[in-house]
């Protein structure tokens, strides 16, 4: 065998050149027939997710979110504006380390002749990819939320859930009137993230709204992404006499928390901040435990059924919020590039910048469209306030988006 | 008592860490090779634990034999097959193989089984023993104990046992092992095996806290080759008391610094450590 191939230097048909031809038609087959009946070329759409490392399961809902509504557009008969040309998904994996999120961006800007770049869910990585889109010129559409995303003035982000400060202001403020309804008072409350840019960012949008509500912070501790053992935390928490926690968290760190909790009897309620708190695994990995925990959360499936229950037909699981808001860029980026009647990349991101867009999918977030500012931010988007009902999440708060009543967990 | 709570906890949690972290000092003192792909194996026993969870409906503390013998059996073939062929070779090769290892693993365990956090419920996950004002988490004991028992048996098998005498004899010296009848390619395989056997064995004993998922294995391999080098690489008390020095260390910083700075703390005794006792605290095996 070996021999056989390095012996092909005549013009006898040897193996290895029945093999390089046989394959170069194989290859080639899928090419053939699709230009059969497909005129218009596809767009390509970037999508930069966390496929491995410790942030993969968002990267895999988002991307599923992303999938759903590329097959619904092309099954529809693709890019009306440009001859129907197909919406054609370029997924590239961020890992969960920023450095390699923007190498990846790099990556599919100079090889892939991207239109945009959806992704990352990590602000951290969001922010990474931005640096490389902002200076190409390649919009890139996001539901990662630290305020730093949309606060560089940088001209080619979109981002269609609210900031991380109006998210932390709402996991507070929503806590306290609910609260409120259930005739509790927090006088004293602890706060407890995650030291990346999400983090830290809902983390001071909690800080501020209760020092505006004259609660007193007795607990504002920072631990790092990958924590092993939550136990130190708990025990300070233990120690300083909260009425309630905000864990700001991923899904592992989440899990630890709550569990380290019940172990140490700690029975004052947590309210998540999205992220790990508003996905399935919670409850798998809590069981009753995640019964009636709250969180805030950037939107929710329950706001538009008719549109995600098409997702939880596909996928099993309901629509996590990252998959839902994945899916609202997606829909929104299309509907750009039908306005703007080009694939160009500077021509869609003329046609978002403080752009509206109804219809679709940009009905499932809150207000019911999306409504682009000059810097790129939704400013309809409201947070919300949910609460697990067996295996699903219930919105209880503000009360004009609520599917449900809110009970005080005790 | 806020400062005996961090001790018990840093204790109980240094148990463990001493348990997956002794397979890398068997590994190391009878072999001589620094086993980079040694948290994957941590990685696959947690895996193997899951799924005897998730398909059997078997305890991860029970399934821990079962992670045991996979890992045994996969690390007695990369011994034999992969690890043999470099034992006397460079460094540079040894570093090649294993962290080469360590990719393959980690990228073969994301094709297998995808990225998804993967996590156990059992009933004691949530519980705790409550002493007066101290709590004692049953996970964590849980671990604890089975660790203890772990690593009381090793130290007897090394001690007492004909394999555990060759095993040492092998590692002061090969060649005089060779001309004693003992079969070093064999204790090769068995420490090997053994070692990688171990820190799976301590995966399926943490999965109650912790989830899995293919690249779990970066979050404990700094943690453990502190665990190594702090004890003494190559002793495996020095593992032990590495172990139980790295959580109280974590414990103790946890309840006077900030938690982000956990770890700052823990290296700054590192490096004072190294500096001042560069063989680590209780000193090689060889």
């Amino acid at each position: 065998m070996m021999r056989d191939l390095h012996c092909s230097k005549g013009s006898r048909p040897t193996r290895r050149r029945v093999l390089a031809q046989v394959g170069t038609a194989i290859l080639a087959a899928p090419f053939v027939a699709r230009s059969g009946f497909a005129q218009a070329k596809p767009v390509n759409v970037g999508v930069v997710v966390p496929l491995s490392g410790a942030n993969a399961q968002f990267g895999i809902n988002s991307r599923n979110g992303i999938q759903l509504v590329a097959d619904e557009i092309n099954a529809a008969g693709g890019l009306k504006a440009l001859g129907g040309a197909k919406i054609n998904l370029i997924i590239a994996d961020s890992t969960s380390t920023p450095t390699t999120a923007a190498t990846v961006a790099q990556r599919l800007i100079s090889q892939n002749d991207v239109t945009a770049i959806l992704g990352a869910f990590a602000s951290s990585l969001t922010i990474a990819i931005s640096e490389v889109t902002e200076r190409r010129d390649i919009p890139l559409l996001t539901m990662s939320f630290a305020d730093q995303i949309t606060g560089r003035g940088f001209k080619n982000i979109f981002q269609v859930v609210a900031k991380a400060s109006v998210i932390g202001k709402a996991q507070f403020d929503y806590t306290a009137a609910i609260a409120a309804t259930a005739g509790k008072k927090i006088a004293k409350v602890a706060i407890m993230y995650e030291d990346t840019a999400y983090g830290t960012a809902q983390a001071k949008g909690l800080r501020a709204a209760a020092t505006a509500a004259n609660v007193e912070i007795v607990m504002d501790d920072a631990y790092p992404l990958g924590i092993t053992d939550a136990t130190p935390l708990i025990n300070k928490l233990r120690a300083s006499g909260a009425d309630a926690v905000f864990p700001v968290s991923y899904l592992n760190d989440s899990l630890l928390i709550i569990r380290t909790m019940r172990q140490q009897q700690l029975t004052i309620p947590a309210i998540g901040g999205a992220a790990g708190y508003v996905i399935p695994d919670f409850e798998k990995g809590l069981g009753k435990f995640a019964e009636g925990v709250l969180s805030v959360d950037p939107s929710n499936y329950d706001q538009a059924p008719e549109l995600t229950d098409r997702f939880r037909k596909r996928f099993g699981y309901f629509m996590v919020h990252e998959a839902l808001e994945h899916a609202v860029a997606l829909y929104v980026l299309s509907q750009a590039i039908e306005r703007a009647k080009s694939a160009k990349p500077e021509e869609a991101a003329a046609k978002l910048r403080g752009a509206r867009f109804e219809g679709g999918w940009a009905k499932a977030m809150t207000g019911g469209a999306v409504q682009f500012n000059e810097a790129g931010l939704n400013i309809l988007s409201v947070p919300l306030m949910v609460q697990w009902r067996g295996k699903n999440l219930v919105t209880v708060w503000p009360k004009e988006y609520a599917k449900g009543k809110a009970v005080w967990p005790s | 008592m806020a400062f005996v709570q961090a001790i018990i906890d840093g204790l109980l949690i240094g148990g463990v860490y001493a348990l997956i972290s002794i397979g890398l000092t068997l590994v190391y003192g009878v072999m001589g090779i620094i086993n980079f792909a040694q948290a994957e194996f941590l990685t696959i026993g947690m895996f193997v634990a899951w799924f005897a969870w998730s398909v059997l409906g078997l305890d991860p503390v029970l399934a821990a034999p079962l992670s045991f013998a996979v890992a045994f059996a996969i690390g007695w073939v990369v011994q034999a097959q992969l690890i043999a062929r470099v034992l006397n070779a460079a460094s540079v090769a040894q570093i090649f193989l294993t962290v080469g290892l360590l990719i393959v693993i980690e990228n073969g365990a994301l094709l297998l089984f995808g990225s998804q956090f993967r996590s156990v419920t059992t009933v004691y996950q949530t519980m705790s023993l409550s002493l007066g004002p101290l709590f004692i988490s049953v996970p964590y004991l849980v671990a604890f104990v089975v660790s203890v028992v772990c690593g009381m048996s090793l130290w007897w098998f090394m001690r007492a046992s004909w394999f555990g005498r060759a095993m040492r004899a092998t590692a002061q010296n090969p060649m005089a092992a060779r001309l004693m009848g003992i079969d070093t390619g064999l204790m090769y395989k068995i420490a090997f095996a053994l070692g990688v056997g171990l820190t799976a064995f301590g995966g399926a004993v943490i999965l109650p806290y912790i989830t899995v998922y293919p690249s779990v294995g970066s979050q404990f391999v700094v943690l453990m080759f502190t665990v190594v080098v702090l004890g003494g690489l190559g002793s495996i008390a020095g593992a032990v008391v590495g172990g139980l020095a790295v959580g109280v260390i974590q414990a103790i910083s946890g309840l006077l610094f900030p938690i982000q700075l956990q770890n700052l703390v823990l290296f700054v005794v590192f490096i004072l450590v190294l500096a001042l006792r560069p063989q680590g605290i209780v000193g090689a095996m060889r």
